[in-house]
């Protein structure tokens, strides 16, 4: 009987020491296999650097004077939203870094751009760190509560980009780009980034949820979305309201008292 | 003229309508020189016309009214987002109210102009008016009424009573005009330093420190600031918040709805170069700035930050106000530099201000020169 029990006992501590021992070694070939790809894309993104962004930015990212600024810590998601833009790389000294169609090898709709655009803003990370990223994809970036993100919108965004993301003006003639090419990848990114005179909002200062919200605000006003009149106006605001109403509807309005008065 | 004879009452009896106005219009005056059928209706063919015309319009006009009052009542007006279902028809709300709404009164103001138009003849007709004054006959006996009455009543005679009735009107008349006019007069000097122009919402009330909230737009949502929150290069607004009213819903929605309480609170970025005017040295911590976000202007939210040239930006008449110069003004209308709100962190890490503005906040005024500080 006892010696029975002691059988048990034995096969339990036996199976107990095998998984445990299974549990140690078998996770540690996964990481080594991340780690390498890890490094397979930096080593890419080091490879992308060099052609595209070297000249500029240095060749340790430290920045060149006069011509571009250091990359140490500006992240992932400020490479995202640059290159995946066509801001950068720019098309030659008298690019103001405005967005354009986005290099072929960054293209983000295709899946050597994404893989590129990847590698690029892993070998950046690499160096200083700075924001990412997200992961999920861009249909997902679309929040639930678009009122909400109006609120947000009007009170962060709104005083530079308008209030439908029609773009506005800034010092130095230069101008805040209107929304409506822009991805969701691409606003929750310069949201994270704060490129070029954009301030940053971290995620501090706007959760994540909050900047899906915002998102999808400009999903639901941008375009002819947001035109319950049928005719946006371009969407400027008041001063182009009034000069139609003024000018058609003056008219109008003489046109008809002269057809009331005229003698038949 | 000559004048026609009074008929009898007998005779007016017996008169026929249009012999009965021909009278009427030759009694006042009048008359008719020339008297065509309307144009739209002198033809059978015509008339039907013009008929069917007016007719079709005032139907269209009771259809649109239908529609409008229908389409009021029962139209979704719901907002439903843009690629969801019922999203169309939620666009077509405010065309659909706006069309019907100029259909129910165009089609019936069309109606009305067109049935005069094609059925009103075209009549000419002429009155005799008298030129110049009336007559002296007329001049002298009103004048002669007017004192007669005046004699008969007493005024003309009581003097004493006649000025005094009159005073009387006339004190009522300034009354009512005091009554109007004295809600105007306002003497905005009166509580001294205190004068709301002179302060804001950041000025401390006994010891209790004023903290940095974050306006969100809600009342109840109580975020306090502390550095961390902010990256290098951000930019956040910010009202006054005081521990004792963290439940008063209505002192922290006032407090974010009064004019002159925002503040833009600015992290630069780390190594940012900057001058700051003499005497206001110690009003910053560290990279963190605050400004007053009301343009010294017009009083616009100037919150435009420019994180290359640090500067921010009014979007109404663009003035510039360099934020490493103490928000000095360098370009467009404004010509006073943004105040500046001087702050610090307390023992939790919570950014508070130490006082209110050291200059008034908003456009400037006349007063301003022979201010308190």
């Amino acid at each position: 009987m006892m010696r029975r029990l002691r059988n048990v006992a034995l096969i339990v501590v036996a199976l107990a020491a095998v998984g445990g021992v299974y549990a140690l070694l078998v996770p540690s070939p996964q990481t080594a296999v991340a780690q390498t790809a890890d490094t397979a894309r930096t080593a890419q993104g080091r490879a992308l650097y060099e052609q595209a962004c070297i000249s500029c930015h240095g060749a340790n990212l430290q920045g060149e004077p006069g011509r571009g600024p250091g990359l140490t810590g500006v992240g992932d998601a400020a490479v995202y939203f640059q290159v995946s833009t066509g801001r950068m790389p720019l098309a030659g000294p008298q690019d103001r870094g405005y967005r354009k169609a986005p290099a072929p090898e960054f293209d983000p709709t295709t899946e050597q751009g994404s893989a590129n655009l990847a590698a690029l803003g892993a070998y950046v990370e690499a160096n200083g760190g700075g924001p990412t990223t997200p992961t999920t994809p861009g249909d997902q970036l679309i929040g639930s509560d678009v009122a909400h993100g109006g609120e947000l919108y009007r009170l962060n965004c709104a005083s530079c980009h308008n209030f439908t993301g029609r773009g506005g003006v800034l010092a130095d003639g230069r101008y805040p780009p209107r929304l409506d090419g822009a991805t969701p990848t691409q606003m929750y990114t310069a949201m994270l980034s704060g490129p070029m005179a954009m301030p940053v909002f971290s995620d501090q200062q706007l959760t994540p949820e909050e900047k899906k919200d915002i998102i999808a605000y400009v999903v639901s006003v941008r375009g002819q979305n947001n035109a319950p009149g049928g005719f946006g106006l371009g969407e400027l605001g008041p001063s182009t309201e009034g000069v139609i109403a003024f000018v058609v509807g003056l008219a109008t309005l003489v046109g008809v008292a002269a057809w009331i008065g005229a003698r038949t | 003229m000559s004048t026609p004879r009074e008929p009898t009452g007998h005779e007016l009896e017996r008169m026929s309508r249009s012999e009965l106005v021909e009278l009427g219009g030759s009694l006042d005056g009048v008359q008719v020189v020339s008297d065509e059928p309307a144009h739209g209706s002198d033809t059978p063919d015509r008339e039907r016309r013009s008929r069917r015309l007016v007719t079709l319009l005032l139907v269209l006009s009771l259809l649109c009214a239908a529609g409008f009052v229908w389409a009021y009542l029962f139209w979704p007006t719901g907002y439903v987002p843009p690629g969801a279902p019922g999203h169309t028809a939620y666009l077509l709300y405010t065309p659909l109210i706006g069309l019907t709404f100029f259909g129910a009164v165009g089609a019936l103001g069309v109606a009305l102009v067109v049935y005069v138009r094609r059925f009103y003849p075209d009549e000419v007709a002429v009155q005799h008016l008298e030129r110049g004054p009336s007559p002296e006959k007329d001049r002298f006996t009103a004048a002669a009424t007017f004192a007669e009455a005046g004699a008969h009543t007493g005024f003309g005679r009581r003097t004493m009573i006649r000025r005094l009735g009159l005073t009387g009107f006339g004190v009522i008349g300034i009354m009512g005009g005091l009554v109007a006019v004295g809600g105007l007069v306002r003497n905005p000097w009166r509580q001294g330093t205190d004068a709301a122009l002179w302060t804001t919402g950041w000025k401390p009330t006994g010891d209790e420190p004023v903290f940095l909230r974050v306006a969100a737009g809600d009342p109840r949502e109580i975020v306090k600031v502390r550095p961390e929150d902010l990256e290098p290069a951000s930019i956040l607004t910010v009202v006054p918040f005081r521990e004792s009213e963290r439940d008063d819903v209505e002192k922290n929605h006032d407090a974010e709805m009064a004019p002159d309480n925002p503040v833009v609170l600015i992290r630069l970025p780390a190594g940012t170069h900057v001058t700051n005017p003499p005497g206001r040295e110690d009003l910053h911590h560290g990279d963190y700035y605050a400004f007053s976000k009301v343009c010294t202007h017009l009083g616009c939210p100037a919150a435009l930050y420019d994180t290359q040239l640090q500067v921010i930006l009014c979007p109404c008449h663009q003035s510039e106000f360099r934020i490493t110069e103490g928000a000095r003004p360098v370009f467009g209308p404004a010509a006073r530099p943004l105040p500046q709100l001087p702050i610090t962190v307390d023992a939790d890490g919570y950014f508070v201000a130490r006082s209110d503005f050291l200059d008034p906040v908003g456009p400037s005024f006349w007063e301003m020169r022979r201010g308190s500080r």
